[in-house]
């Protein structure tokens, strides 16, 4: 008898401890399920369309041999409802579960990004690493049924804008954890990068600056650089100097600091970078102490110029691109209470300060 | 009848006994006439002849004997040629060793009988073993007979603390069984327990292992072995030096391993026989198999059918087209190919050998293709299923993988209906199952549980010998000091 009590209370607790596994609980064989693997959503004519774009899962066409890509469309009042509406009317069941782009047309980042998030995530199956992307003056279904008439496969496409942005960057933050987490910072403004068309592709130039969750902005490849470098988050930077020298930033380590001088900000930006030597036009010797030190000089010059060209945006537009105010607040704790509430006026007024070390290491044997 | 040794006594025994041989014996011509007892077959017929008879009808000296206690005497005092000479008075003793293929000689007057080894029977020769055999290593393995089987530990440790305690077991089959320990090392209350409990066996007849094996064992209803053989001596006596203890039982060709951990189950002779690190590799890699084997059918049914988002994108398209018109859902598939699964293992183990091969070929290549291409089952499905099986193969012990098995199923069937929620709470279950098991006072899952860390050199990772400098507390109380 205590035995089976043991192990009936065993079970109620292992029940109630993993009730959380029991939200998706609902049998569904995986063949019966349409598996999205880019959602676009879009804010066209006073209501919402999300566009899913899934791989058929009966696999390639016998004779073409190739696996197109479907799309189903879904339209609502609210994003939940697109999705909704989604649902009915795609052949199979569909999971946001295998969801590794979502796309955001112009429109629906103009009208809030913040909406078009909550839907998503509060799905359980989601990705918390799915990427999001802003489709620049253009609506995303455009972005995915052009795509479609050209034959590309966009979700390789985006695939390939993926490990073209870990090239450059040391992590992808427009994941939808991150992205989650700075919508919540609310003095500050979220960066999501924005894709535009090219030929049979795309690209993603820079960042969409949005103001209160609403877009307000795209930033250039320059200035979305200097952001990247603020931010830490630099893999490989290509410099190229006036005196036909081209350079890589190999390693780059941002570190900012605070510091409150009578209600005056004063923001340092110190940047120690490596860079390598890649191309050299010139007949001159370039290896000599002289000239390494020049091109030192020159190289951190250039890297002020791309990180002020972010600055000075921040600045002119009062936008706290570089999550600012998250760092004053956690250098200064008691400061912060008396800043809060004008944080949008001294975001302008930040005094920004510069310090550059940086070191050309390799010069290859070639010279 | 009474239990007086006699002739009479043992002629009315064994008057049905074709086997049983029956003899007198006119010593010496003397008129003093003794029987010779034994059974036919088991007895070296020559060894007794020179040894025994010889002495017995052609001294000349023991013309003038008069009594059967001089003839007694003179046997005793060297007359016979042989190292192994008795004297049995109590009756059934007689009896199990007649039967055990001695020869008795058998005073009437006396009520007393001698007896002599002169045992022979056939018997197979020492062999590679078949199930732990090893690149690197001894090529010996345990046979059927216990007394060669206790040889070959003793020729391995050659202590005097080394003691083959002689029991005896099955109220019919009166098997002779060895309890074997080192004196110096083993914990007496766990020697103890064992000889109790082979001595309180209550049944006739100890043919099969189970026999043995169950009345051995702490935890009858776990599915689990808490009962560790071996074929190997090395591997034997290498736990004797541990402080286990090994019971050897006669027409079994292995040997038992008290107390049993799983961590025991999990360690194979090669480890040892090998670089550490490879050791540690190899057995690293048995574990993976031992969770591959248990969970990977699980993992697919509860992914394929309940939280699909747990698979990566491209593996989960990649089911999802080779799942296209198959007709059964994922746990009707995977179950269905366990079970089709098990039927080839059992059938391959029935069959002759020469029929075994053509039967796995064509039940594992020619079926699962055929399956596969008629769309009865998914490709991945019979990967899944094919992976779990060779996974639970790679496993040392037989008897672990045998539990491991009947596991799988469960947890494939708890993965079915409740996806990885039943998983999880079968993962629970398991887990609280194992670490509840104890065997004769040592947790099934020591090391693992223990908080004593020298006892983690040989679990997981396989350390360098010379790290091995104490005996585990759990299982040897004194004396743990292995090298310093």
């Amino acid at each position: 008898m205590k035995k089976t009590l043991f192990l009936i209370s065993n079970l109620l607790i292992i029940a109630f401890l993993l009730c959380g596994c029991t939200n998706d609980m609902s049998r569904k064989e995986i063949d019966e399920v349409n598996l999205i693997r880019v959602l676009a959503i879009d804010y066209d004519q006073n209501e919402y369309v999300l566009t899913s774009l899934f791989s058929p899962s009966g696999g390639a066409d016998p004779e073409s041999g190739e696996a197109s890509e479907e799309t189903t469309k879904g339209f609502g009042k609210t994003p939940y409802e697109a999705y909704e509406d989604l649902k009915a009317k795609a052949k199979k069941a569909v999971s946001l579960g295998h969801t590794g782009y979502f796309l955001i047309g112009d429109t629906a980042a103009e009208n809030g990004i913040d909406i078009c998030f909550d839907f998503i995530s509060r799905d359980e199956t989601v990705k918390m690493d799915a990427l999001f992307y802003i489709t620049k003056d253009s609506n995303a279904y455009d972005f995915i049924e052009k795509g479609i008439e050209n034959k590309q496969k966009i979700h390789e496409d985006l695939e390939a804008i993926k490990q073209k942005q870990e090239e450059f960057v040391t992590r992808n933050d427009n994941t939808l954890v991150n992205l989650l987490n700075e919508m919540k910072q609310t003095y500050s403004s979220v960066l999501i990068p924005y894709l535009i068309p090219d030929e049979s592709s795309f690209l993603t130039p820079g960042y969409a600056v949005f103001d209160q969750m609403k877009l307000r902005d795209y930033l250039d490849e320059e200035t979305s650089a200097g952001v990247n470098f603020i931010k830490n988050i630099i893999r490989n930077y290509p410099i190229y100097l006036e005196d036909q020298v081209g350079l890589l930033v190999s390693h780059s380590n941002t570190k900012l600091d605070s510091k409150l001088d009578n209600e005056n900000i004063v923001i340092t930006i110190k940047v120690d970078y490596e860079t390598m030597i890649k191309e050299v036009n010139t007949p001159d010797s370039i290896f000599t102490g002289d000239r390494i030190q020049e091109l030192t000089k020159k190289q951190n010059q250039f890297l002020y110029e791309v990180i002020n060209l972010a600055v000075n945006y921040s600045k002119a537009t009062g936008l706290d691109i570089f999550q600012i105010a998250r760092m004053v607040e956690k250098q200064n704790m008691k400061e912060w209470r008396n800043l809060e509430s004008n944080w949008v006026e001294i975001i302008s007024d930040i005094e920004y300060q510069y310090k550059f070390n940086s070191r050309i290491t390799k010069s290859f044997i070639l010279g | 009848m009474e239990k007086i040794i006699n002739s009479t006594n043992l002629k009315a025994l064994f008057h049905k006994s074709g086997d049983i041989v029956q003899r007198q014996l006119n010593v010496a011509h003397s008129g003093l006439i003794i029987h010779i007892f034994g059974v036919d077959g088991l007895m070296n017929t020559m060894m007794l002849d020179e040894t025994i008879l010889q002495p017995l009808t052609e001294n000349e000296e023991l013309k003038n004997i008069k009594t059967e206690k001089e003839v007694m005497n003179y046997l005793l005092e060297g007359g016979a040629y042989h190292a192994f000479a008795i004297e049995v008075t109590d009756f059934d003793l007689l009896i199990r060793y007649i039967l055990s293929g001695m020869a008795a000689l058998v005073f009437d007057q006396e009520q007393k009988a001698l007896i002599f080894d002169v045992r022979t029977f056939d018997k197979r020769s020492i062999s590679e073993p078949s199930d732990e055999g090893v690149m690197k290593g001894a090529k010996d393995s345990f046979i059927e007979v216990m007394r060669t089987n206790t040889v070959l530990i003793r020729r391995r440790i050659r202590s005097e603390y080394l003691v083959v305690e002689q029991l005896n077991a099955g109220k019919l089959s009166k098997t002779d069984i060895a309890l074997v320990y080192l004196s110096n090392i083993a914990d007496m209350d766990t020697v103890n327990r064992i000889r109790d409990s082979i001595n309180n066996l209550d049944i006739d007849n100890i043919s099969t292992p189970a026999f043995i094996e169950e009345y051995l064992t702490d935890n009858k209803k776990s599915i689990f072995p808490q009962i560790m053989y071996t074929q190997r001596p090395d591997r034997v006596s290498a736990n004797l030096t541990d402080g286990r203890v090994a019971v050897v039982v006669d027409g079994i060709p292995f040997v038992y391993i008290l107390p049993c951990q799983l961590p025991m189950l999990m360690q194979s002779p090669e480890d040892y026989a090998n670089h550490y690190i490879i050791g540690s590799s190899l057995r690293v890699i048995r574990y993976i198999a031992m969770i591959l084997t248990i969970f990977l059918p699980a993992f697919y049914i509860a992914a394929t059918t309940f939280q699909n988002q747990m698979l990566p994108p491209e593996i989960a398209l990649s089911i999802q087209q080779a799942k296209q018109d198959v007709p059964f859902s994922s746990a009707s598939e995977v179950l269905g190919l366990l079970i089709a699964f098990e039927i080839l293992i059992e059938a391959g183990l029935r069959l002759p050998k020469t029929v075994g091969t053509a039967m796995s070929i064509l039940g594992g290549l020619v079926v699962g293709q055929s399956a596969v291409e008629a769309k009865i089952v998914s490709p991945t499905v019979v990967v899944i299923v094919a992976l779990a099986g060779i996974a639970g193969f790679i496993l040392p012990s037989q008897d672990l993988s045998s539990g491991i098995r009947v596991t799988r199923f469960v947890m494939a069937i708890l993965a079915a209906v409740a996806g990885f929620f039943g998983m999880t709470a079968g993962l629970i279950i398991l887990i609280t199952h194992l670490c509840s098991l104890d065997n004769y006072g040592v947790a099934y899952m020591s090391p693992f549980v223990d908080v004593e860390t020298s006892n983690h050199k040989d679990t997981l990772f396989r350390f360098p010998i010379k790290y091995f400098t104490k005996r585990s507390k759990k299982i040897v109380p004194e004396n743990r000091v292995k090298q310093k």
